[in-house]
Protein backbone atom coordinates (compact mmCIF):
# COMPACT_ATOMS: atom_id res chain seq x y z
CA UNK A 1 0.00 0.00 0.00
CA UNK A 2 2.69 2.43 1.07
CA UNK A 3 4.88 2.03 -2.04
CA UNK A 4 1.85 2.54 -4.27
CA UNK A 5 1.00 5.73 -2.45
CA UNK A 6 4.58 6.91 -2.66
CA UNK A 7 4.72 6.27 -6.38
CA UNK A 8 1.47 8.15 -6.78
CA UNK A 9 2.80 11.12 -4.84
CA UNK A 10 6.09 11.11 -6.71
CA UNK A 11 4.35 10.97 -10.06
CA UNK A 12 2.08 13.84 -9.08
CA UNK A 13 5.09 15.87 -8.04
CA UNK A 14 6.89 14.98 -11.26
CA UNK A 15 3.97 16.05 -13.38
CA UNK A 16 3.95 19.40 -11.61
CA UNK A 17 7.63 19.84 -12.29
CA UNK A 18 7.65 19.04 -15.97
CA UNK A 19 4.38 20.63 -16.98
CA UNK A 20 4.99 24.35 -17.27
CA UNK A 21 1.99 26.46 -18.14
CA UNK A 22 2.68 28.53 -21.24
CA UNK A 23 2.48 32.31 -20.92
CA UNK A 24 -0.81 33.81 -22.12
CA UNK A 25 -1.10 35.48 -25.53
CA UNK A 26 -2.55 38.99 -25.24
CA UNK A 27 -4.96 40.75 -27.57
CA UNK A 28 -7.68 39.82 -30.01
CA UNK A 29 -7.54 36.62 -31.95
CA UNK A 30 -9.28 35.57 -35.15
CA UNK A 31 -9.82 32.14 -36.59
CA UNK A 32 -9.26 32.00 -40.33
CA UNK A 33 -9.60 28.66 -42.15
CA UNK A 34 -9.10 26.83 -38.89
CA UNK A 35 -5.91 28.77 -38.04
CA UNK A 36 -5.86 31.10 -35.06
CA UNK A 37 -4.41 34.52 -35.87
CA UNK A 38 -3.08 36.40 -32.86
CA UNK A 39 -2.53 40.07 -32.25
CA UNK A 40 0.98 41.06 -33.34
CA UNK A 41 3.05 44.23 -33.07
CA UNK A 42 2.41 46.27 -36.23
CA UNK A 43 5.31 47.17 -38.57
CA UNK A 44 7.47 50.00 -37.22
CA UNK A 45 10.71 51.82 -37.97
CA UNK A 46 12.50 53.97 -35.40
CA UNK A 47 16.08 55.17 -34.89
CA UNK A 48 18.16 54.19 -31.86
CA UNK A 49 20.97 55.83 -29.88
CA UNK A 50 23.55 54.56 -32.37
CA UNK A 51 21.59 56.04 -35.31
CA UNK A 52 20.67 52.51 -36.40
CA UNK A 53 17.22 51.87 -37.81
CA UNK A 54 15.23 49.55 -35.55
CA UNK A 55 12.33 47.62 -37.09
CA UNK A 56 10.41 44.44 -36.39
CA UNK A 57 13.26 42.64 -38.20
CA UNK A 58 15.68 43.77 -35.49
CA UNK A 59 13.82 41.47 -33.10
CA UNK A 60 13.20 38.59 -35.51
CA UNK A 61 13.76 35.32 -33.68
CA UNK A 62 14.34 37.22 -30.43
CA UNK A 63 12.42 37.83 -27.26
CA UNK A 64 12.16 41.49 -26.32
CA UNK A 65 10.85 43.87 -23.69
CA UNK A 66 9.30 47.24 -24.63
CA UNK A 67 8.51 50.37 -22.66
CA UNK A 68 7.75 54.09 -23.13
CA UNK A 69 9.52 56.93 -21.33
CA UNK A 70 11.28 60.27 -21.84
CA UNK A 71 14.60 61.47 -20.49
CA UNK A 72 13.34 64.61 -18.73
CA UNK A 73 10.57 62.75 -16.91
CA UNK A 74 10.81 63.07 -13.16
CA UNK A 75 7.88 60.94 -12.06
CA UNK A 76 7.91 57.24 -12.84
CA UNK A 77 10.64 57.04 -15.50
CA UNK A 78 13.66 57.01 -13.18
CA UNK A 79 12.14 54.03 -11.36
CA UNK A 80 11.29 52.36 -14.66
CA UNK A 81 14.87 52.80 -15.84
CA UNK A 82 16.21 51.45 -12.53
CA UNK A 83 14.01 48.39 -12.99
CA UNK A 84 14.77 47.99 -16.71
CA UNK A 85 18.45 48.10 -15.83
CA UNK A 86 17.79 45.06 -13.64
CA UNK A 87 16.23 43.30 -16.63
CA UNK A 88 19.21 44.29 -18.78
CA UNK A 89 21.65 42.95 -16.21
CA UNK A 90 19.69 39.75 -15.58
CA UNK A 91 19.76 39.00 -19.32
CA UNK A 92 23.40 39.99 -19.81
CA UNK A 93 24.35 36.59 -21.23
CA UNK A 94 21.31 36.22 -23.45
CA UNK A 95 22.00 37.70 -26.90
CA UNK A 96 18.51 36.64 -27.98
CA UNK A 97 16.88 38.92 -25.39
CA UNK A 98 16.65 42.61 -26.28
CA UNK A 99 15.04 45.77 -24.94
CA UNK A 100 13.41 48.73 -26.70
CA UNK A 101 12.66 51.96 -24.84
CA UNK A 102 10.65 54.44 -26.91
CA UNK A 103 10.81 58.11 -26.07
CA UNK A 104 7.40 59.77 -26.13
CA UNK A 105 9.07 63.19 -26.33
CA UNK A 106 10.96 62.84 -29.65
CA UNK A 107 11.24 66.61 -30.13
CA UNK A 108 13.46 66.90 -27.06
CA UNK A 109 14.95 63.39 -26.99
CA UNK A 110 17.18 63.44 -30.04
CA UNK A 111 19.49 60.60 -31.05
CA UNK A 112 22.44 62.45 -29.48
CA UNK A 113 20.56 62.93 -26.22
CA UNK A 114 19.47 59.31 -26.12
CA UNK A 115 23.06 58.22 -26.77
CA UNK A 116 24.24 60.29 -23.81
CA UNK A 117 21.40 58.97 -21.66
CA UNK A 118 22.21 55.32 -22.50
CA UNK A 119 25.90 55.85 -21.83
CA UNK A 120 25.24 57.50 -18.49
CA UNK A 121 22.94 54.65 -17.55
CA UNK A 122 25.82 52.29 -18.25
CA UNK A 123 24.28 50.63 -21.31
CA UNK A 124 26.98 49.74 -23.78
CA UNK A 125 25.78 46.71 -25.68
CA UNK A 126 23.47 46.88 -28.65
CA UNK A 127 20.86 44.80 -26.82
CA UNK A 128 19.06 47.85 -25.40
CA UNK A 129 17.70 50.26 -28.01
CA UNK A 130 16.62 53.77 -26.97
CA UNK A 131 14.54 54.87 -29.93
CA UNK A 132 13.05 58.05 -31.25
CA UNK A 133 10.96 58.69 -34.35
CA UNK A 134 7.85 60.37 -35.67
CA UNK A 135 5.77 61.32 -32.66
CA UNK A 136 2.46 60.09 -34.07
CA UNK A 137 4.00 56.73 -35.02
CA UNK A 138 5.30 56.27 -31.47
CA UNK A 139 1.93 57.13 -29.91
CA UNK A 140 0.09 54.92 -32.36
CA UNK A 141 2.27 51.87 -31.82
CA UNK A 142 2.01 52.41 -28.06
CA UNK A 143 -1.78 52.53 -28.10
CA UNK A 144 -2.69 50.03 -30.77
CA UNK A 145 0.14 47.50 -30.73
CA UNK A 146 1.43 47.46 -27.14
CA UNK A 147 -1.79 48.62 -25.42
CA UNK A 148 0.31 51.08 -23.41
CA UNK A 149 -0.85 54.63 -22.79
CA UNK A 150 1.36 57.37 -24.21
CA UNK A 151 -0.14 60.78 -24.86
CA UNK A 152 0.81 64.41 -24.75
CA UNK A 153 -1.12 66.25 -22.05
CA UNK A 154 -0.19 69.81 -21.19
CA UNK A 155 -2.07 69.64 -17.90
CA UNK A 156 0.23 66.92 -16.56
CA UNK A 157 3.28 68.04 -14.52
CA UNK A 158 5.70 66.79 -17.17
CA UNK A 159 3.44 67.36 -20.17
CA UNK A 160 2.72 63.69 -20.89
CA UNK A 161 0.64 60.86 -19.57
CA UNK A 162 2.03 57.41 -19.98
CA UNK A 163 1.88 54.05 -18.32
CA UNK A 164 4.84 52.46 -16.61
CA UNK A 165 4.19 49.14 -18.31
CA UNK A 166 6.87 46.74 -19.51
CA UNK A 167 5.63 44.49 -22.33
CA UNK A 168 7.14 41.10 -23.05
CA UNK A 169 7.09 40.19 -26.75
CA UNK A 170 7.79 36.73 -28.14
CA UNK A 171 9.69 35.66 -31.25
CA UNK A 172 6.55 36.02 -33.35
CA UNK A 173 5.80 39.57 -32.27
CA UNK A 174 3.03 38.60 -29.87
CA UNK A 175 2.53 40.14 -26.41
CA UNK A 176 3.08 37.49 -23.76
CA UNK A 177 3.20 39.55 -20.59
CA UNK A 178 2.47 42.96 -19.15
CA UNK A 179 4.21 44.17 -15.97
CA UNK A 180 4.26 47.33 -13.88
CA UNK A 181 7.76 48.64 -14.50
CA UNK A 182 7.71 50.67 -11.29
CA UNK A 183 7.32 47.61 -9.05
CA UNK A 184 10.26 45.41 -8.16
CA UNK A 185 8.15 42.25 -7.63
CA UNK A 186 6.47 42.63 -11.02
CA UNK A 187 9.84 42.99 -12.68
CA UNK A 188 11.05 39.87 -10.86
CA UNK A 189 8.14 38.06 -12.47
CA UNK A 190 9.12 39.49 -15.87
CA UNK A 191 12.67 38.15 -15.49
CA UNK A 192 11.28 34.68 -14.71
CA UNK A 193 8.88 34.91 -17.68
CA UNK A 194 11.69 35.90 -20.07
CA UNK A 195 13.48 32.66 -19.21
CA UNK A 196 10.25 30.74 -19.62
CA UNK A 197 9.63 32.30 -23.03
CA UNK A 198 13.16 31.46 -24.21
CA UNK A 199 12.45 27.80 -23.41
CA UNK A 200 9.47 27.79 -25.76
CA UNK A 201 11.91 27.39 -28.65
CA UNK A 202 11.70 28.73 -32.14
CA UNK A 203 8.42 28.46 -34.03
CA UNK B 1 10.03 72.17 46.59
CA UNK B 2 7.56 73.23 44.00
CA UNK B 3 10.22 75.36 42.36
CA UNK B 4 12.58 72.42 42.07
CA UNK B 5 9.83 70.28 40.57
CA UNK B 6 8.96 73.00 38.08
CA UNK B 7 12.59 73.49 37.16
CA UNK B 8 12.97 69.78 36.69
CA UNK B 9 9.94 69.60 34.43
CA UNK B 10 11.20 72.52 32.37
CA UNK B 11 14.64 70.94 32.15
CA UNK B 12 13.26 67.57 31.12
CA UNK B 13 10.95 69.13 28.59
CA UNK B 14 13.65 71.15 26.88
CA UNK B 15 15.81 68.07 26.64
CA UNK B 16 13.02 65.91 25.44
CA UNK B 17 11.85 68.56 23.03
CA UNK B 18 15.14 68.58 21.16
CA UNK B 19 15.36 64.77 21.07
CA UNK B 20 11.71 64.31 20.27
CA UNK B 21 11.93 66.97 17.59
CA UNK B 22 14.95 65.28 16.06
CA UNK B 23 13.15 61.91 15.87
CA UNK B 24 10.05 63.57 14.51
CA UNK B 25 11.97 65.43 11.80
CA UNK B 26 14.05 62.37 11.01
CA UNK B 27 11.08 60.02 10.58
CA UNK B 28 9.10 62.58 8.62
CA UNK B 29 12.19 63.42 6.56
CA UNK B 30 12.68 59.80 5.66
CA UNK B 31 9.13 59.58 4.34
CA UNK B 32 9.55 62.78 2.33
CA UNK B 33 12.87 61.52 0.97
CA UNK B 34 11.21 58.33 -0.24
CA UNK B 35 8.34 60.32 -1.75
CA UNK B 36 10.28 63.09 -3.49
CA UNK B 37 13.92 62.08 -3.85
CA UNK B 38 14.23 58.30 -4.03
CA UNK B 39 12.77 58.10 -7.55
CA UNK B 40 16.10 59.27 -8.88
CA UNK B 41 18.56 59.06 -5.99
CA UNK B 42 17.19 55.63 -4.91
CA UNK B 43 16.00 54.60 -1.47
CA UNK B 44 19.52 53.63 -0.46
CA UNK B 45 20.92 56.92 -1.77
CA UNK B 46 23.22 55.34 -4.35
CA UNK B 47 21.83 57.17 -7.39
CA UNK B 48 21.68 55.67 -10.88
CA UNK B 49 24.71 55.35 -13.15
CA UNK B 50 26.00 58.74 -14.26
CA UNK B 51 22.44 60.05 -14.61
CA UNK B 52 21.49 60.68 -10.99
CA UNK B 53 24.31 61.25 -8.51
CA UNK B 54 24.51 59.41 -5.19
CA UNK B 55 23.50 61.26 -2.03
CA UNK B 56 24.69 58.56 0.38
CA UNK B 57 28.46 58.52 -0.17
CA UNK B 58 28.76 61.96 -1.72
CA UNK B 59 31.39 64.67 -1.23
CA UNK B 60 28.92 67.12 -2.75
CA UNK B 61 26.32 66.48 -0.03
CA UNK B 62 29.02 66.41 2.66
CA UNK B 63 30.58 69.72 1.70
CA UNK B 64 27.84 71.82 0.12
CA UNK B 65 25.06 71.98 2.69
CA UNK B 66 23.68 75.32 1.50
CA UNK B 67 23.49 74.28 -2.15
CA UNK B 68 21.85 70.99 -1.23
CA UNK B 69 19.21 72.73 0.90
CA UNK B 70 18.55 75.25 -1.87
CA UNK B 71 18.34 72.55 -4.57
CA UNK B 72 15.34 70.88 -2.91
CA UNK B 73 13.07 73.78 -3.86
CA UNK B 74 15.01 75.45 -6.66
CA UNK B 75 16.41 72.44 -8.47
CA UNK B 76 19.86 72.26 -10.04
CA UNK B 77 20.98 72.87 -13.61
CA UNK B 78 24.23 72.36 -15.41
CA UNK B 79 27.15 70.09 -14.78
CA UNK B 80 28.23 69.13 -11.26
CA UNK B 81 31.09 66.96 -10.02
CA UNK B 82 30.26 64.34 -7.40
CA UNK B 83 33.03 62.08 -6.11
CA UNK B 84 35.13 63.11 -9.10
CA UNK B 85 32.51 62.16 -11.67
CA UNK B 86 30.54 64.54 -13.83
CA UNK B 87 26.72 64.58 -13.78
CA UNK B 88 24.56 66.74 -16.01
CA UNK B 89 20.91 65.79 -15.71
CA UNK B 90 18.74 68.76 -14.69
CA UNK B 91 17.22 68.27 -11.23
CA UNK B 92 13.71 69.67 -11.02
CA UNK B 93 13.01 71.53 -7.80
CA UNK B 94 9.89 71.03 -5.72
CA UNK B 95 8.89 74.67 -5.14
CA UNK B 96 5.96 73.89 -2.87
CA UNK B 97 8.02 72.21 -0.14
CA UNK B 98 7.62 74.17 3.12
CA UNK B 99 10.53 75.30 5.30
CA UNK B 100 9.57 72.56 7.72
CA UNK B 101 9.63 69.88 5.01
CA UNK B 102 13.04 71.03 3.77
CA UNK B 103 14.28 70.93 7.38
CA UNK B 104 12.92 67.42 7.78
CA UNK B 105 14.49 66.12 4.56
CA UNK B 106 17.77 67.80 5.50
CA UNK B 107 17.66 66.29 8.99
CA UNK B 108 17.22 62.87 7.40
CA UNK B 109 19.91 63.40 4.74
CA UNK B 110 22.47 64.80 7.17
CA UNK B 111 22.00 62.09 9.79
CA UNK B 112 21.97 59.03 7.56
CA UNK B 113 24.69 57.17 5.63
CA UNK B 114 27.35 57.97 8.19
CA UNK B 115 26.47 61.64 8.70
CA UNK B 116 25.82 63.02 12.19
CA UNK B 117 25.04 66.68 11.76
CA UNK B 118 22.10 66.62 14.19
CA UNK B 119 18.82 68.45 13.85
CA UNK B 120 18.46 70.86 10.94
CA UNK B 121 16.02 73.48 12.18
CA UNK B 122 13.42 75.50 10.30
CA UNK B 123 15.34 78.67 11.23
CA UNK B 124 18.48 77.27 9.63
CA UNK B 125 16.60 76.44 6.44
CA UNK B 126 15.16 79.96 6.36
CA UNK B 127 18.60 81.48 6.85
CA UNK B 128 20.08 79.42 4.02
CA UNK B 129 17.10 79.92 1.70
CA UNK B 130 17.34 83.69 2.02
CA UNK B 131 20.64 83.60 0.13
CA UNK B 132 19.97 80.86 -2.45
CA UNK B 133 21.10 81.71 -5.93
CA UNK B 134 18.08 81.06 -8.11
Amino acid sequence: MLPVLLVAIVSILESCKTKELPLPIFGERKVVNGDTLFHRIAPFAFVDQDSAVVTNDTFRGKVYVADFFFTSCRTICPIMKTQMLRVYEATRDMPDVQIISHTIDPEYDTVALLRDFAKRLGVESGRWHFVTGVKDSIYKIAQTSYFATALEDKSEPDGFIHSGAFLLIDRQGRIRGKYDGTKEEEVNRLIVDIKKLRREGNP
Amino acid sequence: MLIIATAQVVYLQSCQTRDARFSQYYVQGQQLYVQYCSNCHQKDGTGLGLLYPPVSQSDFVDQRFNEVVCSMRNGLRGSIIVNGREYNQPMPGIPYLTDLEVAEISTYLYNTWGRKRGLVTVEEVQRVSAVCTP
